[in-house]
């Protein structure tokens, strides 16, 4: 591996030389300028002279109760959002993986909801999500409990609000998953499963020891990806909620972009996505090293 | 004729697109003895985007030694392509800006006084709040075109079946205790208890402009505006905490119809509507001659409402300030104002306009946001912390309405704005560097 990168190497660095550059420019860039920014008193356009204010700001959002809050949502989002969303997807991949006729239909559609922009798909479950009795979830539990149900503004609740915006997340999520299920589960050889059923093993036990084994490292990409994609967690909340009820759904990255493009505050905004990035990047640290040592026991 | 109308409607889009593209090819030659005036303005609903057009085409035409090159941007991100021109000194002449932005364009250094500029006459004519908006360090800096109005419309069918009193004036506002016993009544004769439409659908600056003047009403404040250093002694005083309590209630106790589909009252799902001039033609449509008009409650010290719309100012590097000035003293001709709030239904902004205006001239269906524009509208804040005080007060609108403690939530809200002013060392003026 570090053979191929070293110094002496001119045409492989001159071949790195594009993706390098783009690198430095639209994420070293941007990444020292926030880590910069985050010890200023910068505000946009602020005809004020710049001063460092040390880390007044870091000292500040880490006892702001609704930065804090959004810390915690984030947290809960993803905690129950990786699992369900790898499940269903893993549940689906299996499901469209069966040699019958139309199963293209069907994995058109379960990946639909992946191309449609979120923007739409937000839209459309406000919506869905309508308070009163005609609203869709609301008449569909109406029927399913026998009419015990008492209509909610789901959006507007302070407990439901998040488990709403989840149910959006994985149903908008669990297609781009499925699909690279499918690629994992296309990949096991036929023979291995041959084996299994000359051994005597049923259905779940050729899933339980074929099937989940070889997908191992499917299943750690998609939960990787997952968990970082659900700490990004903004557009559903800008159009959906607004970061409310009472904080419900604020998230680290709404709370940012709050701070920096509603109030102008830059300084403060950075130092928000400086706490992002050092979570992401020791959830994704642990995660290689989870990786590693499977591969060394492999 | 037919073909003709073709001809014509087809030179009219490729003027158009010459226009708004402004390929290098298109761009008439710049001609050594002509001024040029380059003017950015947001890219409005269709009408007022043509009628703004037609503005400018035919003021060239009026002044040959002056030549107004005009760009539109898009609505969404108008004010961010605004503030990123400023930063590196891209901006034009003449420049249009929502309300808000005002103080914090003036902070900034970027607009120049228009005092001297623009004729007396003009600045005579224009209402009251017009001038109180534009004006900051006793200069001013902004005029509009047109003003907008926050009342309630009223379903008189309804309100007249449950015995309610219909105000006709600001001083004959309900009060806040008529209003909720106002609630009541409507709410035994209606299915669902919902009777009032908030536009708790809207988001963003609506709550600022719409449910402030509840606070003021009742003598509180978004910040005190004796010096715009302090805001809990106003926004969380006792005042403005009873007055936000009163409007918790009305969320509470179902009386707010969420209104998804924004059709709760033109469907006549509730009585009354909280919003502002811009629903006039379509509930007017709706409703005929049941629509009525109606002041916001008084909380103890008067109705209040809200105001303001989008601005126009002349950038302090304009190469040509006079020029420019005599662009905005055409926009605001009684008949450009008239063309534009025709198709924007806004009120006009000067009292000539208004006397020509079926609408809003004395006894016209809309008369009542004239009088409060003269009387009981209170501006936003003039200062630079608006930005923030607005995105502060919103939070702390949406805690409300979801049942927060409301002293907490103001308190928490005043201590945030402050902490903003402390931070921008008091929005100190920075002299022009």
């Amino acid at each position: 591996m570090n053979n191929q990168f070293r110094s002496d190497n001119r045409v492989g660095w001159l071949m790195a030389a594009p993706a390098l550059t783009g690198l430095a420019l639209f994420i070293g860039l941007p990444f020292l300028l926030a880590l910069t920014l985050s010890f200023t008193n910068l505000k946009l356009a602020s005809p004020l002279p710049l001063t460092f204010v040390g880390l007044q700001h870091y000292a500040r959002i880490l006892q702001d109760r609704v930065f804090l809050r959004a810390l915690l949502n984030n947290l809960i989002f993803a905690v129950v959002v990786v699992p369900l969303q790898t499940g269903c997807a893993l549940l689906l991949a299996l499901l469209v993986n069966r040699k019958l006729p139309g199963m293209v239909v069907f994995r058109t559609l379960f990946f639909l909801p992946v191309i449609f922009p979120f923007a739409l798909i937000s839209v459309v479950w406000i919506l869905i999500y309508a308070p009163g009795p005609n609203g869709v979830i609301n008449s569909l539990f109406e029927v399913l409990t026998f009419g015990f149900w008492q209509p909610q503004d789901f959006l507007h609740n302070p407990y439901l609000a998040l488990p709403a915006i989840m149910v959006v997340s994985v149903w908008q999520g669990a297609g781009f998953q499925m699909i690279v299920y499918l690629a994992g589960l296309q990949d096991i050889s036929e023979e291995l499963y041959e084996a299994a059923r000359l051994d005597g093993a049923n259905s779940w036990q050729q899933f339980r020891y074929v099937t989940f084994p070889c997908l191992r490292n499917t299943t750690l990409f998609v939960v990787s990806v997952t968990t970082i994609l659900s700490f990004r967690l903004f557009d559903q909340v800008q159009i959906m909620t607004k970061g409310g009820p009472l904080n419900a759904t604020a998230t680290v990255v709404f709370e940012a972009v709050r701070a920096a493009f509603e109030r102008q505050q830059i300084a403060r905004g950075s130092a928000m996505t400086l706490v992002f990035f050092i979570i992401v990047l020791c959830l994704t640290i642990f995660q290689r090293r989870m990786v590693s040592e499977e591969r060394r026991v492999g | 004729m037919q073909n003709k109308k073709i001809f014509y409607s087809y030179v009219a889009r490729l003027f158009l697109i010459c226009a708004l593209i402004a390929l290098p090819g298109c761009k008439p030659k710049a001609d050594a003895n002509k001024q040029l005036i380059t003017v950015w303005a947001h890219s409005g609903q269709e009408g007022e985007r043509k009628v703004l057009i037609n503005q400018v085409t035919r003021f060239n035409l009026e002044f040959p030694d002056t030549h107004v090159e005009i760009t539109l941007l898009p609505e969404g991100s108008y004010n961010s392509q605004l503030q990123s021109a400023a930063l590196s000194h891209d901006l034009p002449d003449v420049i249009e800006f929502d309300g808000p932005f005002l103080y914090g364009y003036v902070w900034q250094n970027q607009l120049q006084p228009l005092d001297d500029l623009l004729p007396a006459a003009v600045q005579a004519d224009l209402l009251p709040s017009i001038i109180k908006q534009g004006t900051m360090h006793d200069h001013l800096f902004a005029v509009g075109m047109f003003d907008s109005g926050l009342g309630m419309y009223g379903n008189k069918a309804l309100l007249e079946a449950a015995g309610i009193r219909i105000p006709a004036t600001v001083n004959d506002a309900w009060t806040a205790k008529e209003f909720n016993q106002v609630l009541k009544k409507l709410a035994a004769k209606d299915q669902d208890g919902a009777v009032l439409d908030l536009k708790a659908n809207y988001r963003g600056e609506w709550f600022t402009y719409a449910f402030s003047p509840i606070i003021q009403s009742a003598g509180g404040d978004l910040i005190d505006r004796r010096n715009y250093l302090h805001a809990d002694s106003v926004l969380a005083g006792k005042e403005a905490v009873n007055a936000m309590k009163t409007l918790q209630n009305w969320f509470q106790q179902g009386s707010v119809d969420p209104n998804l589909d924004d059709a709760a009252f033109v469907e006549e799902r509730v009585a009354l509507s909280w919003v502002g001039h811009w629903e006039y033609p379509r509930y007017a449509k709706a409703l005929g001659d049941k629509l009525v008009l109606l002041p916001l409650p008084d909380f103890g010290q008067g109705s209040k409402t809200g105001q303001g719309s989008w601005q126009w100012g002349i950038n302090a590097d304009a190469r040509n300030p006079k020029a420019a000035a005599q662009f905005l003293a055409s926009l605001l001709r009684p008949e450009n104002i008239l063309s534009m709030t025709e198709v924007n239904g806004a009120v006009p902004a000067t009292k000539t306009a208004i006397a020509r205006s079926p609408l809003y001239r004395e006894g016209g269906p809309l008369r009542l946001f004239v009088d409060q524009l003269q009387q009981s509208s209170v501006e936003r804040p003039r200062t630079p912390a608006y930005q923030v005080i607005t995105s502060i007060f919103q939070q702390a609108f949406d805690e409300i309405r979801n049942g927060a403690d409301v002293r907490k939530a103001l308190h928490q809200a005043a201590a945030a704005i402050e902490q903003d002013i402390i931070d921008s060392e008091d929005y100190r003026s920075v002299p022009r560097s």
